[in-house]
C-alpha cells in the first residue's frame, strides 16, 4: 500500500509539484520501488522535454542512473550475508 | 523460487506498473499528440496556479531577518510617535485651557429653502450642543451666512444675512469701501454706496469675521443718475438651496447687536 502511495505521489509531484521534491519522493520510492525513478522521469519527459531544443532527456536519463543505483544496491543487499 | 527483483509481493510490482504507464503516456504523445495535450492541458493550468499560489505564500516568509528588524524599527517608531501623541495632547490640553474653543459647531442643515421659510436654516444643533442666540453661522471657506435667531434643545434656526430687515456692515471693491449690506429677501442683499467711489459689477462683498470674509458678489449697480449713491445688488458667494453644514460660533454679534440698541454711539 505504501509503495502505491509513493509511486503515486511521485508521478503527482511531477505535474504539480516543484522538481527537488519530486527527486526526493523518486528516490524514496527507489528504496521499495526501483523502477519508479525511472518512469518519473520517462514521465517528466513526456511532459517537458522539447525535442526542438536538441538537448538530452535529462530527467529519463538521471532516472535511470537512479533506477540502475538502486537495482545495484538491492541486489548487493539480497547477496549479502547479513539478509542470509 | 527465485522471485523476480522487478515483482516483489505482487506479480506485477508498481514501479513496473508505473514505468508501463509512462512508456504508454511517451508513445501517446508521440502517437497522437494533439490528444495527448487535450489531456494534460488543464493538468498544466492547475499547476501554474498552484506554483503561483505556493510561491506567494512562501515568499511572505521569505525574509524573516528583514521582517523582524522592520518590525523592531516599526515599534520603535510606534513607541516614539505614542509619546509625541500623549506630549501634543498634554499641550493641546493646556492651551485649550487659556484659550476658548474658536473651532465653532459643526450643525448639519435640516431644512433650508424652499422647505424653510425663505432666509431661514433649521439647524440640527440646539442648546444641547452649545448653540446660543446670537451666533454667527458660516458655510464652507468660512463665508458668514447669517445669525442663530431663534434655539431650542437640538434645533437652531438662522436668519440669513439675506432676510429683509437684517443688516450688516461690511467692505466693497479693491479699495475696501464700508458699506451697510441689508438683506433685501429672497437670498438677494443690496448695498448702498456713493456713486464716486467707482464700484463695478464683480467687485467682492466683505463682511467682518476673523478678518475681512467674502460674502457676495455685486452683480449689477442701480441708482438715478441724478442721485449721489447708488445700489449694489449683490448676490451671495453660497447659494443656500445646496447648503449642507454650518459651522456655528459666537463672533460677538449679539454684543455688538447689544451695544448698537442700548448706546447710539460706541464708546
Amino acid at each position: 500500500m505504501m509503495r502505491g502511495i509513493l509511486t503515486s505521489l511521485t508521478f503527482i509531484s511531477t505535474v504539480l509539484f516543484p522538481w527537488p521534491l519530486t527527486v526526493l519522493l523518486a528516490l524514496a520510492t527507489s528504496l521499495f520501488e526501483p523502477l519508479v525513478p525511472l518512469a518519473a522521469g520517462l514521465f517528466a519527459d513526456t511532459l517537458y522535454y522539447a525535442p526542438q531544443s536538441g538537448a538530452l532527456p535529462f530527467f529519463t536519463l538521471y532516472g535511470a542512473l537512479a533506477t540502475a543505483v538502486a537495482l545495484f544496491v538491492r541486489s548487493r543487499l539480497k547477496t549479502s550475508i547479513i539478509r542470509g | 523460487m527465485r522471485r523476480n527483483a522487478l515483482l516483489s509481493s505482487t506479480n506485477l510490482s508498481w514501479g513496473t506498473l508505473a514505468l508501463a504507464g509512462a512508456t504508454f503516456l511517451l508513445l501517446l504523445r508521440l502517437l497522437a499528440p494533439n490528444f495527448f495535450w487535450q489531456i494534460f492541458t488543464p493538468l498544466f493550468r492547475v499547476s501554474d496556479t498552484l506554483a503561483r499560489e505556493s510561491h506567494a505564500f512562501f515568499d511572505g516568509f521569505g525574509n524573516t531577518a528583514t521582517l523582524a528588524l522592520q518590525n523592531e524599527k516599526l515599534m520603535n517608531e510606534n513607541a516614539a510617535l505614542a509619546n509625541e501623541n500623549q506630549a501634543l495632547l498634554k499641550k493641546t490640553a493646556s492651551i485649550s485651557e487659556l484659550v476658548p474653543d474658536t473651532r465653532g459647531i459643526i450643525a448639519g442643515i435640516v431644512a433650508r429653502p424652499p422647505a424653510s421659510p425663505y432666509d431661514t436654516l433649521v439647524l440640527s444643533a440646539g442648546s444641547a450642543e452649545g448653540v446660543t442666540l446670537g451666533m454667527e453661522a458660516f458655510g464652507a471657506g468660512g463665508v458668514p451666512l447669517g445669525v442663530v435667531s431663534s434655539v431650542l434643545a437640538n434645533f437652531s434656526r438662522v436668519t440669513l444675512f439675506s432676510a429683509p430687515n437684517m443688516t450688516v456692515n461690511g467692505w466693497v471693491g479693491r479699495t475696501n469701501v464700508p458699506v451697510i449690506i441689508s438683506g433685501a429677501g429672497a437670498g438677494a442683499l443690496n448695498a448702498s454706496v456713493a456713486r464716486s467711489a467707482g464700484i463695478a459689477a464683480g467687485d467682492i462683498v466683505f463682511a467682518p469675521g476673523p478678518g475681512m470674509l467674502p460674502i457676495g458678489v455685486v452683480t449689477r449697480i442701480d441708482g438715478d443718475p441724478a442721485s449721489p449713491s447708488v445700489i449694489l445688488r449683490i448676490m451671495p458667494i453660497l447659494n443656500v438651496f445646496s447648503i449642507a453644514w454650518v459651522v456655528v460660533r459666537d463672533t460677538g454679534a449679539a454684543l455688538r447687536g447689544a451695544f448698537s440698541s442700548t448706546t447710539p454711539i460706541l464708546p
